[in-house]
């Protein structure tokens, strides 16, 4: 029952099949370079290495929430609620660093975030697979609950961060910014996550299919809740590491005052090659949509384009990234 | 008392509009084949699924080795040795043959991380048992039909169940790959395993099941001894009749041509397809899943773009590319899936009828609400579609009356062409009779019917002529008159005709 085509593995067809396999993963890469090529004939400054390490250091924040809202899409669903979690550990931390600023109460502060953020999570699968909710609104509803508790708790920017906890944004290890090792760390451990581990598997499966995975054996909510905490548990390190960079927090850091978190994820994760509807996709894939968002960035802001025209130009690649997977997007079998 | 590998007592399951099992009782002892045989519909695979843990029944009580059990989830039949091989593929394109296989149960080492070269070991241990020779580094869209089938196999028999359940595993199965199921099965049989198999092929039957049981319209008819019965009687059992007095009379002569297709080709997916249907005659198109049927009624209604070929209508050269041409060309087509593709659910049964021709009934805009329940008022009464009012909303009436809706809907245009997908799929038996009734009314009034259908008694019994296909290709045509099961099956099968 076996024909030539699939034995035939070896030489040049193993090449023109790693192409097959990773044809997203090259096309954003090649798309990434020719931004970069665009930047430095056009923003002059792009190429420096101040500007660089701006970029990483933007790429940072950006990177960490995306890389947990690769797996809210990865398993089918989308995590609306990152931004407003961003801000709401931005103002704790802040908050309570204000006050408590031994290395001791760092530590607790951290974890409570933690904590407090794994709990938002963990909400959004609640409701997302007991009350039946779609993960787009689901997500957006807890997203209005946290930012509105945010907003009660502060309604303008404030609060203070911790001698030294300007390391985590600033600090260098080496040559290298140390915000960037840590990504990377975080990049390399979830892409292992995903692929090796059985419940990263199990993410793709459900996302893949929801109903297959449950007839696997799969205890599907249990998974869904995974990557919903997963993605908020990136947030707020995404949070964290805004304190840091800012030296304050602020009720609308993670929405509208700033980079709008929760459209800027997914755009990455959409230009990554993650496939909107789950079960397809990585972090390799997300990391360089991030970069390509972040660049994109830099050159309005090098070249001065107006910030509400950035929202158009941003809304339209997010809308092509979308439209351009769901038109390839193999139809099933009949 | 005697202990039952598996016993299900008394089960009953209703779901809405219809209830699908009714007070059933069934039970399979180790290392025994029993067979489930049943029109679609008839309730087997409901009780399957219920096995599975994927549906909860509403009453009665399940016994493993004599004690109680809840099935609660698929997770929970895994656990408690049932496997099961479900009639759709259960399988994601994207992952690879071995991660599908072990899919939920990957072997973990230490931080839960598979250990990848165990899986494939494995996964490829157990495809050598079914006498599979792929690699199981291949993704899964990189198979056929009937690979991903084997694979679909490999992950119920890698459970190591003590209960297999196979849903019509042979539906996409023929020749060599057959043959080792039925290895495996025998293999299975002889480590003391339970299997239930279910299948359309009564043959089969009489070649691999210790006993059967027949379902029917919910219920158990019987149980059986293979040895003890003969074909005719199983058949009589399944339809509760003879196979002559189920269908209508056949038709006369047919009339003038009203549909001719030559050469039509789909890459892929129909290969240089000719046929064509006349006034007053029901050609059957028979064919295994992924033969091309479906394609066929597609690529005809606009809906699927052509790579060659001509269509022609009344003898008349024609161009049809989008489905509202086809409608405009007087052709109606039923789709497969009713819920999916025929009916908007959450509208009445009126909305629903009057949905493709609403342009044709506007007064500025607004539609004539009293044209409107004239004619469906009228169609309604024709195919006495059952229901308490006009109003209803199509999702609280039954598998059958649903159907005679899409029909309705399609009648109000007055097609000179109807193409039938499955049309009985789902549908209770009493329901079937109205629909097979109406498909030969229609065309004794003189409408041309093409009817696609994966029930070989169904496409023997409506059937003036019938259409084999075999991947993409009409391999055979017959009059009905002289077609058998086997001789249709053969020709499906294996793409010629052949003994054995």
């Amino acid at each position: 029952m076996m024909d030539e085509t699939v034995r035939s593995t070896r030489g040049a067809d193993r090449w023109s099949r790693f192409v097959d396999e990773h044809r997203e993963l090259l096309t954003v890469s090649a798309v990434l370079l020719a931004l970069v090529v665009i930047a430095v004939f056009a923003a002059p400054n792009f190429s420096s290495s101040r500007n660089l390490f701006n970029v990483l250091r933007q790429a940072v924040a950006l990177g960490l929430v995306s890389v947990g809202q690769t797996a809210a899409i990865l398993v089918g669903g989308i995590d609306l609620s990152v931004g407003a979690t961003i801000s709401l550990v931005g103002v704790y931390t802040t908050g309570l660093m204000a006050n408590y600023t031994s290395p001791g109460a760092v530590v607790l502060i951290v974890l409570a975030m933690i904590l407090l953020a794994l709990v938002i999570g963990f909400t959004n699968s609640l409701v997302i697979t007991r009350l039946q909710v779609a993960p787009f609104i689901a997500t957006m509803g807890v997203g209005a609950i946290v930012q509105g508790l945010v907003l009660l708790y502060a309604k303008r920017p404030g609060g203070k961060i911790a001698p030294g906890w300007d390391f985590f944004a600033e600090g260098k290890i080496g040559p290298v910014p140390f915000p960037v090792l840590f990504l990377l760390v975080f990049v390399v451990l979830t892409g292992l996550y995903l692929r090796r581990t059985a419940t990263g598997r199990h993410i793709v499966a459900t996302g893949g299919s929801e109903m297959i995975a449950r007839l696997s054996g799969i205890v599907t909510w249990r998974v869904i809740s995974y990557a919903y905490m997963f993605s908020t548990f990136m947030a707020a390190l995404s949070g964290l590491y805004l304190t840091s960079r800012l030296g304050a927090g602020d009720p609308l850091m993670g929405g509208l005052a700033y980079d709008r978190y929760d459209l800027d994820s997914i755009t990455a994760v959409l230009i990554g090659g993650t496939r909107l509807g789950g079960g397809k996709g990585g972090v390799a894939g997300t990391i360089i949509g991030v970069l390509i968002v972040s660049v994109l960035n830099n050159i309005f802001n090098l070249t001065g384009v107006n910030p509400y025209m950035q929202w158009v130009i941003k809304g339209l690649i997010f809308i092509g990234a979308v439209a351009i997977y769901a038109t390839r997007r193999p139809k099933g079998r009949s | 008392m005697v202990e039952h590998l598996v016993e299900m007592r008394d089960i009953t399951k209703v779901f809405p509009g219809v209830v699908a099992l009714d007070d059933v009782s069934f039970a399979c002892e180790a290392g025994e084949v029993h067979a489930v045989v049943g029109e679609n519909g008839a309730g087997k695979s409901t009780l399957m699924k219920i096995l599975a843990g994927v549906y909860q029944p509403d009453a009665g009580e399940i016994l493993i080795d004599g004690h109680p059990v809840r099935i609660t989830s698929p997770h929970e039949a895994q656990r408690l040795g049932i496997g099961i091989i479900y009639q759709e593929l259960n399988l994601l394109p994207d992952m690879t043959i071995a991660e599908n296989v072990f899919l939920g149960r990957e072997p973990r080492g230490t931080f839960g991380i598979v250990d990848s070269r165990k899986l494939e070991q494995q996964a490829h241990n157990v495809l050598r048992r079914l006498g599979v020779d792929i690699d199981p580094h291949l993704r899964l869209a990189r198979l056929s039909v009937a690979q991903a089938q084997m694979v679909e196999i490999a992950k119920a028999l890698s459970l190591d169940a003590r209960l297999v359940i196979m849903d019509e595993p042979s539906a996409t199965l023929g020749g060599r790959d057959l043959e080792y199921l039925f290895d495996v099965i025998r293999a299975l049989k002889q480590q003391g395993v339970g299997v239930v198999y279910i299948s359309h092929r009564i043959a089969e039957i009489f070649r691999i099941a210790d006993r059967v049981t027949v379902f029917k319209d919910g219920k158990t008819v019987g149980t059986q001894d293979v040895s003890q019965i003969d074909r005719p009687t199983l058949v009589r059992m399944m339809i509760g009749r003879m196979l002559s007095e189920a269908f209508p009379r056949r038709g006369g002569a047919p009339g003038e041509e009203v549909l001719r297709v030559e050469h039509l080709t789909c890459k892929g997916r129909l290969d240089d397809v000719s046929l064509k249907v006349r006034r007053g005659e029901i050609v059957g198109i028979a064919g295994l899943v992924g033969a091309g049927r479906t394609e066929l009624a597609e690529a005809i209604f606009g809906a699927r773009p052509l790579d060659g070929g001509e269509v022609f209508i009344q003898g008349v050269k024609v161009k049809i590319p989008s489905p509202r041409h086809a409608l405009a060309r007087k052709l109606g087509f039923l789709t497969e899936d009713r819920n999916e593709g025929g009916l908007v659910l959450g509208l009445s049964v009126r909305e629903n009828v009057a949905l493709p021709s609403l342009d044709r009934r506007q007064q500025a805009g607004f539609v004539d609400q009293r044209i409107e329940r004239q004619v469906v008022t009228s169609i309604a009464q024709d195919l006495s579609i059952r229901t308490p009012s006009l109003a209803q909303d199509v999702e609280n009436l039954s598998g059958g009356n649903r159907q005679k809706v899409v029909l309705a809907k399609w009648l109000v245009s007055g097609p000179d062409l109807l193409i039938f997908d499955e049309p009985t799929r789902g549908i209770d038996v009493g329901a079937k009779e109205e629909i097979w009734n109406l498909m030969r009314t229609l065309a004794d009034q003189g409408k041309a019917v093409l009817m696609i259908s994966s029930e070989l008694l169904e496409i023997i019994g409506m059937s003036d002529r019938i259409a084999v296909f075999h991947r993409g290709r009409v391999v055979g045509e017959m009059p009905a008159g002289t077609a058998t099961e086997e001789a249709v099956m053969m020709l499906a099968t294996y793409g010629e005709a052949h003994d054995g």
